[in-house]
């Protein structure tokens, strides 16, 4: 019954003064109530024949507003009037079209469409919740609501990171260009590959002029070369504990999910095989570069749902996975933090064996809170405590770089926004200088 | 954003709630017009439980001295009783009349015998309820109460007036509490219903306005005629004057004096029989005994009952939810620098100042070293000589400061952080505004 039932009571309770038998008077008229939401409830429109569906969008930028839209169609003979609450969490930010109070009719055979705008809060997957129905009677006295009628259509809004570092990327790609070669007509691309043999054009380095060709032909030929393609490059996110932590106001796995996508399609457009591993006590995502078209947009939609996990990195399993996946020599990109206690402990006793194969690089997110706390002057003693125990984090972050060093890798340290232009140059330069 | 918030947000809330004020000034002066009148009135009506309330002696307002004193002008006999046993008492020999202004002080015990005066008095009755009536046994039930005294003729309701006293005193303020005979016996009524007179063997006249006895009143209109006119004539007036709620009569000392009194010999037997029958009255149907039931109508608790069932209606329909409550997979978040604030807590509780103080002194001299170009495993004798020469300070100093004892309290080891963190400034920051 509704609120209607209840006014309707109580209005009928200011007659009681001129009936001759009060209690009597208050017997009818309950009844009279009762009976009128009973029949109202009779002729309110089945549930079981309602059909929900939804149609829209599957995926978001974060960011952006994606529109899903609910339909519902009414199968019965009777004419629905129905209250819909179509329920997401909350930081799915859905801002129905219609709100939940308003009461909808719905002609017998016909659907109704309810979209809901999402702008969703956080990335990952944005479920929708439990669709509930109430079914009005003509009179509006009574409903007909049950849990599970009509089922509630599931429906999953991934919502992909923003990939602020997207702004780079013509940057790097015009970079990546001159290294190439294409773009400049002087002077002969930096990478070490034999491309091609081509005529002599005034303004080419004469170093590159290829004598023993030019002595097979009547013209000067010069060698051109190219950075080598067909690289492997692989991306290794750690989605353990050190990844929750929160550098700025997103956490690590953010920035280092932002750098990696840069990475990836920088690397795709050199021409680079990517892989990208996410794990952490287990394998939490894989994408393999196969299909290179959509490479970017399968990674993408791999990383989305990744989330911190408050667990230790179990570095043998990535350095196993790497090893048993990889039988050619790659560049592996290690997104992590340099912290004494997961590196140590984990990543150095299995490191010789994956630097023995291939080229590791280790891109972490360095705490701006430390630098604060060391480089203020200090005004109270709580401060000198907490400068002594920064200068003491710091150390420990030197000695485990100078550790990792050691074996053959590169460090890159920078702050959170820094972290991905940081991370493709290292990359460039390195596929510049021919060490992939 | 702020500044274009700031001329806005003012504005936005201003104008509803001077619509608001708009609806509620009015609103509030017509609640506080009428709740002043209320209680003006509730303070102006004369309460009969007050001590001096148509009281022979009392000169005040609401006394009635003025009446007694022209009772006496009369040549009446008056007589103040402030017991009602004795009041009783004093009705004796003949026949009397007996004021009652304030009946629902005298106990119910003794109100039966107020009506068996000797033959031929008068009982005079001011403003008496429904439970004084019933517990007189008079035939008589209270009818419309006006809300404040108005003045009539004797025959306003066109009925000639039985009693000649009061045609006889004309117009007077008598009609405030009306009165009816009860079932189908129909009273003969002055003033509207606003005085009534029971022709039994004691005369009873219950008046429902005290206005004509009181000392304000009296001179208005025929108030004073009418008063010594029921008051007055050949028999001794005994006026019981109760300074408060009487007292429950004691049953040996009064039980025979009705009885011995006026000699109808069943007094006795019948003040017995009243005893039984109130008892039998209050253990059969006691749960309906409660005097709270007669207070209101009938239909009053009929339209409490059916609130109640409308209030119920109400609870049933909010009581069923609209779905269920869609659950939020919060992420996992760790604040930045958490383990090394933690550090330094543990580092301030433990009161670990050496330590601290050599982390610092450490820190300072790694940065110290690589700016004078010295080697780490420079003696301290040399290195506080360098940082000296460079500073401009005393070298004893500086090597106290970056070699010497470890602080004992806090402010030592705050000062320590201080002069080292000048110090390095010193050092370090020519360097660094170096344009290089």
């Amino acid at each position: 019954m509704t609120w209607r039932a209840a006014l309707l009571l109580g209005a009928g309770a200011a007659t009681l003064p001129v009936w001759p038998a009060p209690f009597l008077g208050v017997a009818v008229m309950a009844g009279l109530v009762l009976l009128l939401v009973a029949l109202d409830w009779a002729l309110a429109a089945p549930l079981h024949a309602l059909t929900a569906t939804r149609t829209g969008d599957r995926t978001v930028r974060l960011g952006g507003t994606a529109t899903v839209t609910l339909h519902l169609a009414n199968a019965s003979g009777r004419t629905l009037r129905a209250q819909v609450r179509d329920a997401w969490v909350p930081s799915a930010g859905a801002r129905p079209d219609v709100p939940p109070g308003r009461v909808l009719t719905v002609e017998p055979g016909a659907a109704a469409t309810l979209p809901v705008r999402l702008t969703p809060t956080r990335r990952g997957d944005r479920p929708a919740g439990v669709l509930a129905v109430r079914s009005l009677g003509p009179l509006r006295l009574a409903f007909r609501q049950r849990a599970g009628r009509p089922a509630t259509p599931p429906w999953t809004l991934r919502v992909l990171p923003r990939f602020d570092s997207r702004r780079h990327l013509p940057e790097k790609l015009a970079r990546l260009r001159i290294i190439d070669g294409v773009q400049v007509t002087r002077g002969r691309g930096q990478g070490t590959e034999f491309d091609t043999l081509r005529e002599y054009v005034v303004g080419d380095d004469v170093r590159s002029i290829d004598w023993r060709a030019s002595a097979r032909r009547a013209d000067v030929l010069v060698r051109t070369w190219r950075p080598e393609r067909d690289r492997r490059l692989v991306c290794v996110l750690d989605t353990g504990r050190t990844s929750a932590v929160r550098v700025g106001d997103e956490p690590r796995l953010d920035t280092a999910i932002d750098a990696a996508l840069l990475l990836t399609a920088l690397a795709a457009r050199a021409g680079d095989r990517v892989d990208l591993f996410a794990a952490d006590a287990t394998l939490r995502a894989t994408v393999t570069g196969s299909g290179r078209p959509a490479l970017l947009a399968r990674l993408v939609d791999a990383v989305a749902p990744l989330q911190p996990a408050l667990v230790e990195t179990d570095f043998e399993l990535i350095a196993g996975e790497v090893l048993r996946r990889e039988r050619q020599r790659s560049l592996v990109v290690l997104f992590t933090a340099l912290e004494a206690g997961a590196l140590g402990e984990g990543l150095l006793p299995v490191l010789p064996r994956l630097a023995a194969r291939h080229r590791v690089v280790i891109a972490a997110t360095h705490d701006p809170v430390l630098t604060g706390l060391t480089a203020a002057p200090p005004t109270g003693p709580d401060d000198a405590y907490a400068a002594a125990a920064a200068w003491r984090a710091l150390a420990e972050r030197d000695r485990v770089r100078a550790a990792l060093s050691r074996h053959g890798v590169t460090v890159v340290d920078a702050p959170a926004d820094r972290l991905a232009p940081t991370v493709a140059d290292t990359y460039l330069r390195l596929k510049s200088l021919g060490q992939l | 954003m702020t500044a274009t918030l700031a001329p806005t947000r003012p504005e936005a809330p201003a104008r509803p709630r001077r619509r608001r004020h708009r609806l509620l000034i009015p609103l509030g002066l017509a609640v506080l017009l009428i709740v002043a009148t209320l209680v003006f009135h509730a303070v102006d009506q004369p309460d009969p439980a007050d001590r001096g309330f148509l009281s022979p002696v009392a000169t005040g307002d609401d006394g009635g001295s003025r009446l007694a004193e022209a009772l006496r002008g009369q040549g009446v006999a008056v007589r103040r009783e402030t017991d009602t046993l004795r009041a009783l008492l004093a009705t004796e020999p003949g026949p009397a009349t007996l004021f009652v202004p304030a009946p629902e002080l005298v106990h119910p015990d003794t109100l039966e015998a107020l009506t068996a005066l000797p033959p031929g008095s008068r009982l005079v009755l001011v403003d008496p309820s429904r439970r004084v009536l019933a517990g007189m046994g008079l035939p008589v039930v209270p009818g419309e109460r006006r809300w404040a005294t108005r003045v009539t003729s004797p025959d306003a309701d066109g009925r000639p007036c039985p009693l000649a006293e009061a045609a006889h005193a004309g117009r007077a303020a008598a009609d405030h509490q009306r009165y009816l005979g009860r079932s189908g016996w129909t009273a003969p009524t002055c003033y509207a219903g606003g005085l009534v007179r029971v022709p039994w063997s004691t005369e009873v006249v219950v008046i429902g306005a005290s206005d004509p006895f009181r000392n304000d009143r009296i001179d208005e209109w025929g108030n004073l005629a009418l008063a010594t006119g029921l008051l007055g004539g050949s028999r001794p007036l005994v006026w019981l004057d109760l300074p408060g709620p009487a007292p429950a009569p004691t049953g040996p000392s009064w039980s025979p004096v009705p009885g011995g009194g006026h000699g109808t010999g069943d007094g006795f037997g019948e003040g017995s029989g009243d005893e039984e029958r109130s008892d039998d009255g209050a253990s059969g149907d006691s749960p309906w005994d409660n005097p709270l039931w007669d207070a209101f109508p009938a239909w009053f608790w009929a339209l409490l009952v059916q609130l109640a069932l409308a209030g119920l209606l109400v609870v049933l329909w909010r009581a069923r939810r609209f779905g269920p409550p869609v659950p939020e997979p919060l992420p996992v978040t760790v604040r930045s620098a958490e383990t090394v604030l933690g550090r330094a807590r543990l580092y301030r509780r433990a009161g670990a100042r050496g330590p601290v103080a050599e982390t610092l002194r450490a820190a300072a001299l790694a940065r110290l070293l690589p700016r004078l170009n010295l080697p780490p495993d420079t003696p301290p004798a040399e290195v506080a000589a360098r940082v000296a020469g460079q500073t401009g300070r005393d070298p004893e100093q500086v090597a106290e400061l970056l070699h010497g004892a470890e602080p004992t309290t806090d402010q030592e080891l705050l000062a320590l952080a201080r002069d080292l963190d000048a110090l390095t400034r010193t050092v370090v920051h020519p360097i660094e505004g170096d344009p290089r």
